[in-house]
């Protein structure tokens, strides 16, 4: 309904002038935008091959993993300090399809899709080589029994310790991740996939190992392990 | 093409026979009503190829995730070009409680199963720093003709057009950039703003208020056309400045659809303005903001010219956002207040009773999506301000029939509307929402009781609306 009272009255007309002041306008405004400052050095182009993967890194990757690779969200794991093997697996693996868990195919299959070989290796050198930052330790009270899985697993359903091969202080190597620091929610989220689905290929290593875990191993241990500070 | 989606314990099952859903769902579009959709961009999925619940709370489109902020503040540029063409279906089922004794044309199509119509979209990146959302809207009933049929009619929808860039490094983060829309907060990337803010499907055939709320609350919807400088710095500060105009000559692309007669004419450019302070820590994210319009209306539509209205808008707004798999909280709240100074000829015509009235709006909406499937949300809204008999049309003649009509009438001349909007859904796959909407009114048109002074209450306008949407 019209708030104010509508009148009847002869339509006021531009001229031929008003209209074709308008239209140099706006060309000026397309031609000051698309002749603008688009630079490779600032693409959020995941389908060109000649952006640098570092620039993909800090102009899209950064929207969730942080500029530092220290993400905020425990939606999006930490990548800060993974080794280089690791970044490079798991994207090769979203770009295959191979990784299949949710965090894969909703938010990553479509960003790596394109990405080129180099491309993944820049990405993953420059996360590399950013420093770890402390996360505050998780929500659990158990930091015991999440100490003991992670540094001496748990015998008596032959699970070992995660020292084992992530590193004596969980640092990660090779293409085993680091586990100090990283948010507690998304790792019991992979230890479950790990543990009821075949989603994770590259990790299938883990699927036995993840077997042998009850859930409050599973979350104590988590927990322990954002806590951790680890360079 | 096989469709993967999520189990609410958050394991993935695949689902290769998702279309199966695609007749069923067709059909029940073709079978049921009509509605005022708002955007949903499965383009934007094809560019970024990620899923909707990348970019929106719980996949409940167009609730934007604090990613899908920065895609959108970003120009809608992240990703890679591809067919930037998508379509959105919307058809409903609306039934007022109360319509007994009543002329039914106060009414149509209660009761009754009827399809709506859509929206083509063509949105996505153009270049690394421009990139666009159109949506242009066929409403199957927009109006009826002579002999009583409905008419269908296409528009244009919300359109913005942007160029953005960033500088990010370690040390700093600023998005800056550049709009052009037609609609004053379609641009902003928050949910409490009033362009994206709830409810985001609506019945049309729904019993509709003297006013909806200020100017700035969607008045100017596809009638004006803005241009404007925007900066998103450290993720934390928000800051924008727009200048509105009427959109017609060239802009009128920006308004195709809206009779000469309908459309609101603005003298002029008239500054929009927005602030924002933003914070995410944890799985957390909230903002407060302000934000302002200052507009001079022409009174006559068909006349722009001599005095104009001055209507001075200003609004505060805040959003809470909780998203971690599987669960997505959004909590927007905002209160907007107007005060428009009328021309002088309205006072002399006695169009208005006042030199000046003041009009507000208030929302509060919590809504809760599960697993990206199952969702609810409850809102509280209120529009009210100062009473105006003949803006509003209330008062009795000297007989003491009122002025107004039933059902439509407002006797106490009045603005105060204010209720409760409950809402569950469900999201079989990612581009179909289902829902059931209902709208409890405690005041309508400024009474609770009698309030057309015909002897209807307000919550005999009570609506239940059960909708299907769709968009690929």
């Amino acid at each position: 309904m019209e708030r104010i009272p509508q009148r009847n009255a002869r339509r006021r007309r531009r001229g031929p002038g008003a209209r074709a002041h308008h239209a140099s306008v706006a060309a000026a405004i397309l031609a000051a935008t698309l002749t603008g400052c688009s630079t490779l050095e600032r693409s959020r182009d995941i389908g060109n091959p000649s952006v640098d993967g570092a620039t993909l890194a800090v102009q899209v990757c950064s929207n969730c993993h942080g500029i530092d690779g220290n993400s905020t969200s425990p939606n999006f794991p930490r990548l800060a300090g993974q080794p280089e093997r690791y970044i490079v697996v798991e994207l090769s693996e979203f770009r295959s399809h191979e990784r299949g868990d949710p965090a894969g195919f909703e938010y990553m299959w479509g960003l790596s899709r394109k990405l080129t070989d180099a491309q993944i290796a820049a990405i993953a050198a420059y996360f590399h080589r950013q420093t770890p930052q402390p996360n505050p330790a998780g929500p659990g009270r158990e930091a015991a029994a999440g100490k003991a899985v992670l540094e001496s697993g748990v015998p008596d359903t032959q699970v070992p310790a995660c020292t084992t091969c992530h590193g004596e202080h969980a640092e990660g190597h090779d293409e085993y991740p680091r586990l100090a620091g990283q948010h507690a929610d998304y790792l019991v989220k992979q230890l479950v996939v790990f543990q009821r689905t075949d989603q994770r290929p590259a990790g299938a290593v883990m699927k036995v190992i993840a077997h042998g875990l009850k859930p409050e191993q599973i979350t104590a241990v988590a927990d322990y392990l954002q806590g951790l500070t680890t360079n | 093409m096989s469709i993967r989606s999520r189990s609410p314990d958050g394991v993935v099952s695949r689902r290769p026979d998702s279309w199966r859903w695609l007749p069923l769902l067709l059909g029940i579009v073709a079978a049921v009503a009509l509605v005022r959709p708002t955007g949903a961009v499965p383009a934007f999925n094809r560019q970024t190829g990620q899923n909707c619940v990348a970019c929106h709370a719980g996949g409940q489109f167009p609730e934007l995730t604090a990613y899908g902020r920065l895609f959108k503040l970003t120009g809608y540029t992240l990703g890679t070009r591809d067919v930037p063409l998508s379509v959105m279906g919307v058809a409903g089922y609306t039934r007022t409680d109360h319509t007994g004794g009543q002329d039914p044309s106060n009414f149509p199509k209660n009761g009754a199963a009827t399809f709506q119509g859509g929206s083509v979209f063509v949105a996505g990146k153009v270049t690394d720093n421009i990139g666009a959302f159109v949506q242009i809207t066929y409403d199957n009933y927009a109006q009826q003709n002579d002999q009583g049929q409905w008419v269908g009619h296409t528009s244009s929808d919300n359109m913005d057009f942007r160029y953005a860039d960033r500088l990010i490094d370690a040390h700093r983060d600023l998005i800056f950039g550049a709009t052009l829309n037609n609609n004053p907060t379609v641009q902003d990337p928050w949910n409490s703003t009033p362009a994206w803010s709830y409810p985001y499907v609506q019945s049309s055939f729904q019993v509709s208020p003297s006013t909806s709320g200020p100017l700035l609350a969607g008045d100017l919807a596809q009638q004006a056309a803005g241009a404007g400088g925007y900066l998103f710095w450290n993720r934390t500060l928000y800051a924008e400045v727009s200048l509105y105009r009427t959109a017609n000559g060239f802009w009128s692309f920006m308004s195709q659809g809206t009779g000469n007669a309908d459309q609101t004419k603005l003298k002029g450019a008239n500054p929009y303005w927005r602030l924002a302070l933003s914070h995410d820590w944890g799985a957390h994210s909230a903002m407060v903001g302000v934000f302002g319009l200052e507009a001079r209306v022409y009174p006559d539509n068909d006349d722009p010219t001599g005095d104009t209205n001055r209507s001075h808008g200003i609004g505060v707004d805040a959003q809470y956002q909780y998203v971690l798999d599987p669960h997505a909280i959004t909590v927007t709240a905002s209160y907007i207040h107007e005060k428009t100074t009328w021309a002088p000829q309205l006072v002399d015509e006695e169009a208005v009773s006042n030199a000046s009235d003041t009009l507000y709006q208030f929302k509060l909406k919590g809504s809760y999506v599960y697993g990206a499937h199952y969702g609810g949300s409850l809102t509280y809204f209120r529009v009210g301000g100062s009473a105006d008999q003949a803006l509003y049309g209330g008062g009795v003649d000297e007989t003491g029939t009122p002025l107004g009509s039933p059902v439509t009438g407002n006797l106490a001349g009045a603005p105060k509307t204010d209720g409760i909007i409950g809402e569950v859904f469900w999201l079989p796959v990612q581009w179909v929402r289902i829902g059931a909407q209902y709208w409890a009114y405690k005041h309508f048109n400024g009474a609770s009781t009698n309030y057309d002074g015909f002897g209807r209450n307000a919550r005999d306008n009570n609506t239940l609306f059960v909708y299907v949407w769709g968009a690929y």
